[in-house]
């Protein structure tokens, strides 16, 4: 029906293609459609000519050229081609088959055709991009991709697309608020989630923060709700103070070794009462309350965690049982507690691992743990909590006194090539959370002051904060970042800030206390789990995701997604929406009762097979394997693991191991049909 | 600021810190006080505590073994403290000596029986403060008005008599030798063992002229080198069971040592248990459990009769 338009052309074509058919009425029929790409490829290369040159190829039967082969026009043309010429195999010389493979793919099977006798020739990328300078050669080189491809197109056979089965649950590792967000959206679906934590509690950072910006909502407040949802929700697993050992398996079929950790404390006889907790004689520095104050040894790290089972640090423990006697009847405390492994199996995983905090004692010029009133960010937001060690008491550490000037320094690490080159994100928000707070506490008898750089205030509401803050009568000095440098009186334990103006002006303000925005940093583990799950990292340490603009939360392995600050630092809210987007990701697996893979994967010839291990040890995804087979030891392949890179193949000393459509006798046809060279001179 | 560890080690005391913005843990080993005996590390239950026998020069006393603690083990839990027989580690929390464990009964209370009865303390300073190899005994004279006499020396015989005593024993730092209750007037002292055990010298194992237990022990008169045979005797009277001989004695079998018994408040605690199984041996704390249980079945069973200690009787 869409015949019409291309009647010019058709005529054209079918005279030659009439001489053609006679004599190799017997071999495959291929037509070849060369898309002219609006200017892209029709400015360099004569797309007319390509033409003419394609039906003069054997066992080409038809060759048109379209103007968007893609578009849907373009397709319906092929369809129709297809079914008027009884085309068996198709070349579309166009762009890259990555972005447009699929697409003709399926407009092959609407022509009922096998999709996999469908090739492509890159002529936009490979020669009208690259080659703009030189048209002539330009237009040789899209010939020879055009030969080459209807080379290989007649040695295409037809194949089935593999389908595998999905285990309808997901893993979030990490439960801070965007694996939290990630898991609820998932549980509410209705899909089975395991959420592994390595600490004893989820909630990471958000739950030891005190408010958050601009809203100045109190933290747990709101993610409390949250953590308990997932404690109760009946499709959520919550398997904490766990490490994730061993990834295997591919999307839809992953097995996932995980090691719970000995709390000595059985969870299910643990009523979280706090007995136990009175009871104990030990005390330790609390993490959760960036050890500015102290847990016993068998506690829960803050009030709000979940869940509520009480945990004994045998590195403090003295082993008195003074616990023991205090659970009394409910036995919930076992010394003899070992490590425990288990097996879980998930269709898809969701990486939420967060991130850590930079510790600047290495920053000489901060004074950081040489000079008692100089806190880190997070110190000060355990400080001014009033449920921290303090009361809400914002005290210096050398006289337990109120200050009476603080001053903030930001980009402590971050923004500088010789520790963090990036961004930390969110420091500028939350120094302006801080001073907004202090000031507003603490009104005229307190000075704030905030050195920065730059403000970064470039989301919903922040500017406004940002307003509100200097009005609350904040004191914003902007100086370098080089040449900081913080000095401390012996005798007060007051300090001195001195730094540069941007015009090189030496400032300098007396303050006593003093809050430095460290750098926010890959959590510690990231780099063993990348290894685990096969995720590279970037220079910075965090997960790099498939595509940075459309795939944000896809990773190179499929079923595996991105949340939260694992893949770049992010605040809460942008968090929140990146847990959810992934878990839409995982759904959108999970949703589907089987999970098609492409059949070019690795096929492996059982009789030729010496079963000699080369192939196990070349493959990158641990893919092919050796097994038993009857009496003889032969290479599998797991399909849903073979990437189809054809290494196996090629290190196979038997070639035993082939690639589907990449068969030697189809890359040796394309080899000798680019160096047949056809028209070209040389 | 950040949680900060700290250690100082100096030729008077070692110093272990826990500095945290709201909480300070402190442990003080008093260097003069420490006899490098065994105690301390048999009894700290993360095994923090080293003990370094010191190297011998010739021509000079053998050297007490010196105490380390690791800070990375320590966890300031203040056994040690509870456990040292000479009061030579303190354990505070910001500043303040009160000890959690004793506190909630993790560990007990060590047991210093000692009590003076200034009566029948001889008047003379010479014959009532020396006795004590440590020192731990202060005399207070005072005129029967009530006026403090400073120098009593310079008084005549009569005066003397007329003066009223009162006595103050260290017994933070009294390891309970009985000394003092054996060269003073009977009466005058009672003293109670904290720890019991036994020691026996077995001379013919004895490098020859070799005197570094005597050497090191802190109780005057609980080892003596005899006259006769130039070699090292026990007096058991006297000994504290501190161990302080036995770390540095060069050779296995010389010296026959153990401690059997602690004097101690009742706790139910495995740390205890443990302390105690090191402290002594397996046995012996077996030994105390059984009879700790025996005393429990007998309360459990007075209270399920009812009875009353009266009926009972």
């Amino acid at each position: 029906m869409s015949k019409k338009p291309k009647k010019g052309t058709a005529k054209e074509k079918t005279k030659p293609r009439q001489k053609k058919t006679g004599p190799k009425a017997e071999g495959p029929r291929i037509g070849v459609f060369v898309c002219q790409c609006g200017s892209n490829i029709a400015s360099i290369i004569d797309v007319g000519a390509l033409t003419k040159y394609a039906q003069t190829l054997p066992n080409v039967v038809h060759a048109e050229n379209l103007s968007y082969p893609c578009s849907r026009q373009g397709q319906e043309d092929i369809v129709a081609a297809i079914k008027n010429n009884k085309l068996d195999r198709v070349v579309v010389a166009g762009c890259s088959p990555r972005l447009y493979e699929p697409t003709f793919q399926s407009c092959v099977s609407r022509a009922e055709l096998n999709p996999w006798l469908f090739e492509m020739a890159n002529i936009r990328e490979f020669t009208s991009y690259c080659n703009q300078t030189a048209p002539e050669e330009a237009n040789e080189k899209a010939k020879d991709t055009v030969r080459m491809a209807v080379a290989k197109a007649r040695l295409l056979e037809p194949l089935k697309p593999i389908e595998l089965p999905i285990t309808k649950k997901v893993m979030v590792i990490g439960g801070g608020i965007a694996g939290i967000n990630a898991a609820l959206d998932l549980a509410d679906m209705g899909f089975k989630v395991y959420m592994v934590e390595k600490s004893e509690t989820i909630g990471g950072v958000m739950a030891l923060l005190d408010k958050t910006f601009p809203t100045l909502d109190c933290s747990i407040c709101i993610e409390g709700p949250k953590m308990v949802d997932v404690g109760r929700h009946p499709n959520i697993e919550i398997i904490s103070y766990a490490d994730v050992l061993k990834v295997e398996g591919y999307v839809g079929n992953f097995n996932v070794k995980i090691r719970k950790n000995p709390r000595y404390v059985t969870a299910a006889n643990c009523t979280g009462c706090g007995e136990c907790r009175d009871a104990c004689p030990i005390e330790y520095p609390n993490y959760a309350d960036m050890y500015l104050g102290a847990r016993k040894a068998i506690s829960i790290p803050f009030g709000q965690a979940v869940p509520l089972t009480h945990t004994i640090n045998r590195d403090y423990c003295i082993e008195c049982y003074k616990c023991v006697d205090a659970c009394g009847a409910r036995e919930a405390i076992n010394f003899d507690q070992k490590p425990e492994e288990i097996d879980v199996n998930v269709g898809a995983i969701v990486v939420t691992v967060g991130y850590s905090m930079y510790d600047p004692k290495d920053l000489t010029w901060t004074g950081y743990g040489k000079f008692s009133n100089v806190f880190t960010a997070m110190e000060f937001e355990r400080l001014i909590l009033a449920a921290g060690p303090t009361g809400g008491k914002v005290i210096r550490a050398s006289d337990a006194q109120k200050p009476h000037s603080v001053a903030f320094m930001q980009c402590v690490g971050s923004r500088d090539i010789n520790k963090y080159e990036y961004c930390s994100g969110f420091c500028c928000m939350y120094t302006l959370k801080h001073s907004v707070m202090l000031k507003e506490k603490y009104r005229d008898a307190i000075d704030v002051y905030v050195f920065y750089n730059d403000m970064r205030s470039n989301f919903k509401g922040y500017e406004e904060f940002f307003n509100r803050a200097q009005k609350s009568g904040v004191k914003f000095i902007r100086v370098k970042l080089e040449n900081r440098k913080i000095t401390e009186d012996p005798q007060t334990k007051n300090l001195t800030v001195c730094a540069e103006t941007e015009d090189g002006k030496p400032v300098s303000v007396h303050a006593e206390m003093v809050v430095l925005a460290n750098a926010a940093i890959q959590a510690p583990g990231t780099a063993e789990l990348a290894k685990i799950l096969n995720i590279p990292l970037d220079k910075d340490g965090f997960f790099i995701e498939c595509q940075p603009k459309i795939r944000p939360t896809d990773t190179e392995v499929s079923g595996i997604f991105l949340a939260g600050a694992c893949q770049g630092l992010k605040d809460i809210p942008y968090s929140v929406a990146q847990g959810s987007a992934a878990a839409a990701q995982a759904a959108s697996v999970l949703g589907k009762n089987t999970w098609t893979v492409e059949p070019l994967v690795a096929r492996v010839n059982e009789d030729l097979c010496s079963g000699c291990r080369v192939c196990e040890s070349a493959c990158g995804y641990h893919a092919i394997k050796v097994e038993k087979a009857g009496d003889k030891a032969v290479a599998k392949v797991t399909e849903g693991l073979c990437r189809g890179c054809g290494i196996c193949s090629s290190a196979c000393p038997m070639d035993a191991v082939t690639m589907p459509n990449y068969s030697d006798c189809q890359i040796v046809a394309q080899i000798q049909a680019v160096m047949k060279k056809g028209s070209r001179k040389t | 600021m950040p949680f900060q560890t700290l250690k100082r080690d100096t030729a008077k005391e070692l110093c272990l810190e826990w500095v945290m913005q709201v909480k300070n843990y402190k442990l003080n080993l008093d260097k003069n006080r420490c006899v490098g005996c065994q105690i301390c590390n048999l009894a700290c239950p993360k095994e923090a505590i080293s003990i370094e026998k010191q190297p011998k020069t010739f021509g000079e006393k053998t050297r007490k073994a010196k105490v380390d603690v690791d800070i990375a083990k320590c966890n300031f839990c203040g056994i040690c403290d509870i456990s040292c027989p000479y009061g030579a580690i303190s354990v505070t929390v910001d500043g303040k000596h009160l000890l959690s464990v004793l506190d909630k009964e993790s560990f007990p209370q060590l047991i210093r029986d000692v009590k003076a009865d200034a009566s029948k303390f001889p008047v003379d300073p010479d014959k009532s403060e020396n006795v004590c190899p440590l020192n731990l005994i202060k005399a207070q004279y005072s005129t029967p008005e009530g006026k403090l006499v400073e120098d009593p020396r310079s008084l005549s015989r009569s005066e003397l008599n007329a003066l009223r005593m009162k006595v103050e024993v260290d017994k933070e730092h009294c390891p309970c030798c009985g000394i003092c209750e054996a060269k003073l007037p009977q009466g005058a002292m009672h003293v109670r063992r904290m720890f019991s055990g036994k020691l026996a010298i077995k001379r013919e194992n004895c490098p020859e002229g070799c005197t570094d237990c005597l050497d090191v022990c802190p109780i005057t008169g609980a080892l003596y080198l005899s006259d006769s045979d130039k070699k090292v005797h026990e007096n058991e009277m006297f000994c504290v069971y501190c161990g302080a001989c036995k770390i540095v004695c060069p050779v296995d079998n010389a010296l026959d040592f153990k401690r059997t018994r602690i004097h101690h408040t009742t706790v139910r605690s495995g740390a205890w248990n443990k302390a105690l199984e090191r402290l002594t041996s397996p046995t012996d704390m077996t030994k105390e459990l059984k009879a700790k249980r025996s005393l429990r079945a007998r309360e459990s069973v007075k209270k399920r009769m009812g009875l009353k200690e009266e009926q009972h009787v």
